[in-house]
Parts: C-alpha cells; structure tokens; sequence
C-alpha cells in the first residue's frame, strides 16, 4: 500500500498527497505520517513545492477530520437513543469536554492510531465544533509541517526518521494504555477497600 | 459487569499497554540507534547534490524520480533496461519488472542500480598530504 502511495505522490504530486491525508482522516487505513515525511523529502529534492504541498495537505486533512467529526455529531441521536438518561454516557461526555481539547491536539501528530475514534467521539459527545477545529489546526499544523519538516531536513534518508517516528507512535500508545489499566486498577482497589470498610 | 470480568478487563488492558511498550520501545530505540551510527539527520555533514547511494532505490520509484535523484539522464535508464519511455515514466520499477521481465524478480532494481553506478565520473584519485 505505502509504496501504491509513494509512487502515486512522486507522479502527480499535492493533489494526491491531499486526497490520501483526506482520506486516512475519515479511517481508512493508510500510511500517513509514512506520507507527509516522504512528502517533505520530496519537497527538498524539488519534486514537490513546499508550501503549495503543506498547504493542500493541510486544508485537506482538517476537511477530513471535521467531517469525521460530522459523522459523529449525526450518529448521536442514535447513540443518545441508546444510551438516553445513562449517568455514564453523561460522566463520558462531561469529561470529554473538559479533556477533549487536549485529546484532539495530541491525537493528531502523536498517538496517530486514535485520532479518528476521537473525532467520531467529539462529533458524538457534543464537543463544540470551534473548539475541535481549533485544535485540529493546531495538531495538524504540527504533524504537516513537522514531520514534513523532518523528511526535508533528512531527504533522501527520511525512511530512518519514518521508522522511529511511527515506533514512538507506538511507544506512546502504549504508555496511555498502560496508564489508563494502572488507573482503572487503583480505582478498582479503592473501591474494593472502601465496601470492605463499610461492610 | 461482575468483580471477575473487571479484573480480567484490567489485566488485560495492563498486558496490552506492557507489550505494547515492550514491542515499540525496543523497535523505537533500534531506529534511533540506526540514526545516531549511520550519521544521519540534520548534524551530520550535507548529502552530496545529487545523491549517490544506490542502496537507496526503491521498487516504488519511477525511472524520471530515479534520474532526477541521482543526476542520470532518464533516457539512459529507458535505453539501459530496452523499454519504451512512452507509457512506462510513471510505472514505479516494481510495474515495470512485472510487465517486461515478469520471471525475473528484481531485474528491473537491479539493473537501474547497476547503470546509475556505470554513469558515475570515476572517483578522482585521493592524492596524499605531503
């Protein structure tokens, strides 16, 4: 797939780049901090300009979360069908909007695999749009333009700096799930101690 | 949700987070190292103009990319490999291969590598510092 892509972009250029970070921002599948860094190393080899390249990229891919996001918002007449009255959904929702923020900036450019869950769950759990595009924005403004940035600073060698970019992708993935099973255990052992005191 | 379903849920979640920071960080430092022994990145001296490591071509490049990268004419590529530049400049090397030498797996890498090595300038030879 990555390699479909890669010659894709080297033979007609911003468009195509656009289309594939439009695309990766709704769910599908595709390699795209692989895509910007090769991008940016393209740029610096003068196969693709820059500016014109960061820019498209950059429009295509909050068009695409936002309509992710949109997805969400119109799934929550559904949901909330589902879920109507629950004091969970609204514990979920309450802390969304208080957390969301920062989940949508980080989940741009940092934890990649879980930025279009978190779309679909602003969209559902009513996070004002202003808020997610401003930092969608910001998120994507970094992973377009500092990532590219890296594969124009490592050119033609901007497959090493694709590896360890994706694995510390991974590394941090992996630390906020580990943080979320070490938070639901000390709360799990919290209220285990507190009905035994009770009890 | 049971006491013992929660449980298992946990431990379940705080495996997956281990492995997960087991498998990516290992990988993680692997790059990183690669990185700092190969002299990569930013620090480390300009690459030449055009570049001249061929262990660097791709299946996925095209043959125009290629020339361009490595400051070889792309007709000479074409000519080398004895296929028609109309209908193949935008068929990665990878298309190519499959659809003239399609029992030759990995002709077509091969010999763009062994041309763009041909079409170098010899090496001036090192003259000692008296």
């Amino acid at each position: 797939m990555s390699d479909f892509l890669l010659t894709q972009i080297i033979n007609y250029g911003a468009p195509i780049l656009g289309a594939i970070v439009f695309i990766g921002a709704m769910g599908a599948p595709f390699p795209g901090t692989l895509i910007v860094i090769a991008a940016g190393a393209f740029s610096k080899q003068g196969i693709l300009s820059w500016y014109t390249t960061g820019f498209v990229a950059l429009v295509c891919v909050v068009l695409g979360d936002s309509l992710s996001y949109g997805m969400g918002y119109y799934a929550r007449e559904r949901i909330l069908r589902r879920f109507q009255n629950s004091e969970r959904w609204a514990q979920a929702e309450a802390s969304f909007n208080r957390w969301g923020g920062m989940s949508v900036f980080w989940t741009r450019f940092l934890i990649t695999g879980i930025a279009v869950p978190v779309n679909l769950i602003a969209g559902t759990s009513n996070f004002r749009f202003q808020r997610f595009f401003l930092y969608d924005l910001l998120g994507e403004s970094i992973w377009i333009f500092g990532y590219g940035g890296l594969g124009y600073l490592f050119g033609t060698q901007w497959e090493v700096v694709s590896d360890v970019l994706s694995n510390m992708s991974g590394l941090t993935l992996g630390f906020v799930i580990l943080a979320i099973g070490v938070w639901l255990g000390i709360r799990q052992l919290k209220k285990n101690s507190a009905a035994a005191s009770s009890g | 949700m049971s006491l013992l379903k929660q449980r298992i849920l946990i431990i379940s979640i705080i495996i997956m987070g281990i492995l997960a920071v087991g498998f990516f960080g290992l990988r993680a430092v692997r790059a990183a190292r690669h990185i700092r022994d190969g002299g990569y990145g930013p620090g480390n001296p300009p690459l030449p103009p055009n570049e001249t490591d061929v262990e660097l071509i791709r299946d996925w490049m095209t043959l125009p990319y290629i020339a361009r990268t490595y400051g070889a004419p792309d007709r000479m590529l074409f000519k080398e490999l004895k296929i028609p530049d109309e209908g193949n400049r935008e068929k990665s090397l990878k298309e190519l291969n499959d659809k003239y030498f399609p029992e030759q797996a990995g002709f077509v890498l091969d010999e763009v590598k062994k041309a763009i090595n041909d079409h170098r300038p010899p090496t001036p030879p090192t003259v000692p510092v008296p």
